[in-house]
């Protein structure tokens, strides 16, 4: 049909197309009867536009009605059941393998209660149905539309203003210029004009395309800056973008306070610029009195000397802010040291030995579980130098001495725990050592907890008693006094 | 065309059995377009315009730089702390949450009871809603903290987290609520004003302006196929708005009704919120709309009807509001519950007693003026009323949120509310934004709903007072 309205030129490239006759009308109520004309006339395709909506319109051209409020009933019923899945699912469990949900346990009330998820499900299909409604109206009048060749007509712009137009296009069949033109005039159009479509310019503009590549390209070069800024490998610090509370302003514990404030320098909370107060001389820590020295530090309580010296140590341990050191003032070192005696040279000053515990205390429940216990912690913490079976061949041990052979690092080979000078120790002087540190070997007090240790303890009797093999664990009833057991490795 | 201006007519007057003339002058289709875009159209605005530009961006930099100042120390810059943890921040959010309903009452319940007048004021009652929400919803945004963690607010998958909000609080149902009541108003706004920018671009005549009008009216001819769809789809919006912007308050009432601090753990809370932002929203229409009048000349489009009709519905929800005070008192005592009866004696005679009577006197004493006729037609003196109705409905707000954190049940933790400088100048710095939208809207965009106007003159269009809508048998709707 749209063929033989197309306008030919020389060189048969169509130069416009004929959209339809145009006709205006100066009220709306002579608009109403063109149309109600037009449709007994046998009209079909054509179209009436005016500034307001106006009523009567609909019936006189024919329109019917649209089917946008199914539309949007069905859209915003699936938001209703798609807003209350959303909050049974990530409220009310966590049963999804991928983004998994979180249970919400609030004040023991059930997981899922209908009405405090009412108004999420209602706001949700609010917006859903009001989007449906919004771009549903949109699509179906085939908008936004860039170009329309009504907008070419220079009358055709008080169409917004103040007068009404009617469009019997050029597609109908009872379509025919001049008798067309003719009926509007019967019908009272008080101006009526071809409406023709440009062809030739109906390619979008280069530059337009051009720009917008530009554009898009320029776009994205601050997200990936940002990427490569926050993600990539730097030897200066990474941006920090977004601080979240990483400095901040605050008293700590024991620390100088920050100056808050620059013209007043480190006023802290207290007068000695603190932010804490220092413990009064001879301050325990609730629960940290420890005053089972068998237990807590696997010496027997001595006779006469130490039960003076507890408030001095007590003093002394304030004065450091260490208030969980066991260490028996002046004596570990000291005594490690003629201990290891082939190392260091007697120090005639070293305090005496304490009285080690040679039986594990009374609240050690010796037994296969801490054997089991013992071992497990053994493994983590005392294999890496002393190795697995306590012969002091772990991995870390055997590099460093590869290490210290060659002259690149400084080692004290780690004891083998078969050594003779330590299978003669006594469970207390072990317990110490574990404690406190020897030598090379640091503190392990802080790593771990006292149970722990002589659960260890007792792992490495066994593993004494056993010979270098843990792999059978014989039954030991604590004391290093049972018959050595001598079953190999499976 | 020509204007025809006719200070003289009075459309107050009830003639009985015939309809008062909503558009005065003599105003046809074509003077309504020229009435409104005569502003748009100036190449200079007047120069009152420039002022109000100039003061409200003036404001509206001071709250930027608050912002700007708040990011880099944290929410310790505000008066906010131990017991009041809700200080300014909330009460401006409410505030203008509030301000903003009564833009959607105009646009679509008064456009539901097919009230004819709303037609020249929803335009601008609608933008206003959007740049109220505008300012309420800065209030939580910068409130949380961490902004940069704000879509923590949403219910984003995370792969392992499970991370997710907590949808039984109504903390988070404000969130939901006030998003969808922002978009879905700028939908409505948007989508009511698509007609009058096409007629812009109809007459726009620099390229720039073609350009941006040509684009925003998305190709709007005014085909009849076209508006069809388009008022199925505002009844709709409307019919959807409705509820919706009664669910909006009532949230926002949710957030101190749902908790158990005395004072606020009241059922009355979601009516007397949304009467109380109703009240305090028309009183903001109307300050913006007299001066508005007054200086772009659309006194025969925002005529002294429109304005009458608005103080009539200030002075019934100023009425709904202080019969809900009365109520509170009355549950308060009736109830006997001893915490509840000292937090309402607290808010009338504790220490914050001065902030508990100027709301009451601002919000329900000045409001009664408005039963006299001369203060419901004379613009200068209503203003003065309104702003006292805004004054009064922001302390509502103060008294109802510090109030009561400053008295909760534990007596050791009671303690005085002290704002601070940022206090104070966010609260000031939000009308700059507020009113800088305002302004620039006023200059850019089309201020009164032409299409909507031309459709409720009486057709034939000479101003005449019969009720179009009996001269045709279609089932027209009215307003539209």
């Amino acid at each position: 049909m749209a063929d033989h309205n197309k306008k030919k030129t020389e060189s048969d490239h169509p130069v416009s197309r004929l959209v339809g006759l145009l006709a205006q009308f100066d009220d709306p109520d002579s608009l109403i009867h063109a149309g109600t004309h037009a449709r007994e006339a046998g009209y079909k395709k054509m179209d009436a536009f005016t500034p307001f909506p106006l009523h009567g319109i609909d019936e006189a051209i024919g329109i019917r009605r649209t089917w946008l409020p199914f539309f949007v009933l069905a859209i915003g019923l699936s938001a209703c059941a798609f807003g209350l899945f959303l909050q049974y699912y990530s409220n009310a469990g966590d049963w999804s393998p991928i983004f998994p949900g979180y249970a919400f346990m609030i004040s023991g009330k059930p997981l899922f209660s209908l009405p405090a998820n009412i108004p999420v499900a209602f706001e949700i299909t609010v917006l859903s149905s009001a989007f449906a409604a919004f771009f549903g109206m949109w699509a179906l009048n085939r908008l936004p539309r860039l170009a329309n060749p009504l907008h070419r007509i220079s009358r055709f712009r008080r169409a917004t203003n103040d007068r009404f137009f009617l469009l019997l296009e050029a597609g109908d069949e009872k379509y025919d210029s001049s008798r067309s033109r003719q009926q509007l005039e019967e019908w009272g159009a008080t101006a009526i004009e071809e409406c023709n479509e440009d062809l030739t310019d109906r390619e979008f503009p280069k530059v337009l395309k051009m720009a917008g590549l530009i554009l898009v390209f320029l776009l994205m070069i601050p997200p990936v800056l940002i990427f490569r800024a926050s993600g990539g490998t730097s030897r200066a610090p990474r941006l920090h973008f977004m601080p979240d509370m990483d400095w901040q302003d605050k008293y700590k514990s024991q620390v100088l306070a920050p100056d808050f404030d620059d013209s007043v320098k480190h006023t802290g909370l207290f007068a000695d610029g603190r932010a804490m107060r220092v413990p009064l001389p001879g301050t325990i820590a609730l629960g940290k009195l420890e005053n089972d020295t068998e237990y807590h530090r696997g010496f027997l309580p001595p006779q006469s000397s130490y039960t003076g010296e507890l408030p001095v140590l007590g003093e002394k341990l304030a004065g450091q802010f260490n208030l969980q050191d066991e260490k028996p003032e002046g004596t570990a070192e000291g005594a490690a040291a003629v201990q290891e005696g082939a190392a260091a040279p007697q120090d005639p000053n070293a305090p005496p030995e304490p009285n080690w515990v040679t039986e594990f205390p009374a609240n050690v429940p010796v037994s296969r579980e801490l054997v089991e216990r013992g071992r497990q912690r053994f493994e983590i913490y005392c294999s890496a130098c002393h190795g697995y079976n306590g012969n002091g061949g772990g991995l870390i041990n055997q590099h460093a001495m590869a290490l210290a052979v060659n002259g690149q690092a400084a080692w004290t080979a780690a004891k083998s725990l078969h050594d003779p000078t330590i299978t003669v120790q006594p469970v207390g002087r072990i317990f110490d050592t574990m404690t406190n540190g020897r030598n090379t070997m640091g503190p392990y007090k802080s790593q771990i907890p006292i149970a722990d240790r002589w659960a260890i303890v007792l792992y490495v009797k066994a593993l004494q008693e056993t010979g270098i093999t843990p792999a059978v664990i014989a039954p030991v009833e604590g004391a290093p006094e049972t018959t050595p057991a001598t079953k190999p490795a499976e | 065309m020509s204007i025809v201006i006719n200070p003289e007519t009075d459309n107050t007057f009830e003639d009985p059995g015939k309809r008062a003339p909503l558009v005065l002058g003599g105003l046809d289709y074509g003077g309504v377009t020229e009435n409104v875009a005569s502003l748009w159209e100036a190449t200079r605005p007047p120069r009152a315009w420039y002022i109000t530009l100039g003061i409200s961006m003036s404001f509206m930099a001071i709250l930027g730089a608050c912002i700007l100042h708040l990011f880099m120390k944290g929410t310790g810059i505000w008066g906010n702390n131990n017991p009041v943890y809700w200080g300014f921040p909330i009460v401006n959010f409410v505030f203008w949450v509030g301000i903003g309903h009564a833009g959607t009452l105009i646009s679509a319940i008064l456009f539901l009871f097919r009230q004819n007048w709303r037609t020249s004021i929803n335009r601008a009652a609608e933008a206003m809603t959007i740049f109220a929400v505008i300012c309420a919803g800065t209030f939580p945004g910068i409130h949380i903290g961490r902004v940069w963690a704000f879509y923590w607010l949403f219910p984003v998958p995370t792969e392992h987290l499970a991370m997710w909000p907590n949808f039984r609080s109504p903390l988070l149902w404000d969130v939901f609520a006030v998003g969808t009541y922002a978009t879905v108003s700028v939908l409505f706004w948007y989508m009511g004003m698509v007609p009058d920018i096409a007629t812009f671009r109809d007459r726009c005549r620099t390229k720039i302006g073609k350009l941006v009008y040509g684009i925003l009216s998305l190709g709007w001819t005014g085909s009849s196929r076209g508006w069809h769809r388009y008022e199925a789809a505002y009844v709709i919006l409307a019919a959807l708005a409705t509820p919706l912007v009664l669910s909006v308050h009532t949230i926002v009432s949710f957030d101190f009704a749902v908790s158990q601090v005395p004072g606020w753990h009241t059922t009355i809370f979601p009516p007397y919120f949304v009467a109380g932002a109703i009240f305090s929203g028309f009183a903001m229409v109307v300050t913006l709309l007299v001066p508005c009048r007054q200086l772009f000349g659309l006194k025969n489009l925002i005529t002294i009807r429109h304005l009458e009709n608005m103080n009539k519905i200030i002075m019934a929800t100023g009425l709904m509001v202080g019969t809900a005070y009365g109520i509170e008192f009355f549950i308060a005592w009736y109830s006997g519950v001893q915490t509840e009866t000292f937090a309402f004696y607290n808010r009338a005679f504790g220490n914050f007693w001065w902030a508990y009577w100027i709301m009451v006197s601002c919000n329900v004493f000045i409001p009664q003026v408005f039963w006299f006729k001369w203060a419901r037609t004379t613009p200068w003196f209503m203003v003065i009323i309104c702003i006292f109705v805004n004054i009064g409905m922001w302390f509502e707000r103060f008294v109802i949120c510090i109030t009561s954190l400053c008295r909760d049940y534990l007596p050791s933790s009671w303690a005085y509310f002290y704002p601070t400088e940022f206090d104070i100048l966010m609260l000031l710095g939000s009308f700059g934004l507020f009113f800088t939208l305002f302004t620039l809207f006023c200059r850019y965009l089309p201020v009164i709903a032409m299409a909507e106007v031309k459709n409720i003159i009486p057709r034939g269009g000479h101003g005449d007072d019969h009720d179009h809508h009996e001269t045709h048998g279609s089932p027209a709707v009215a307003g539209e």
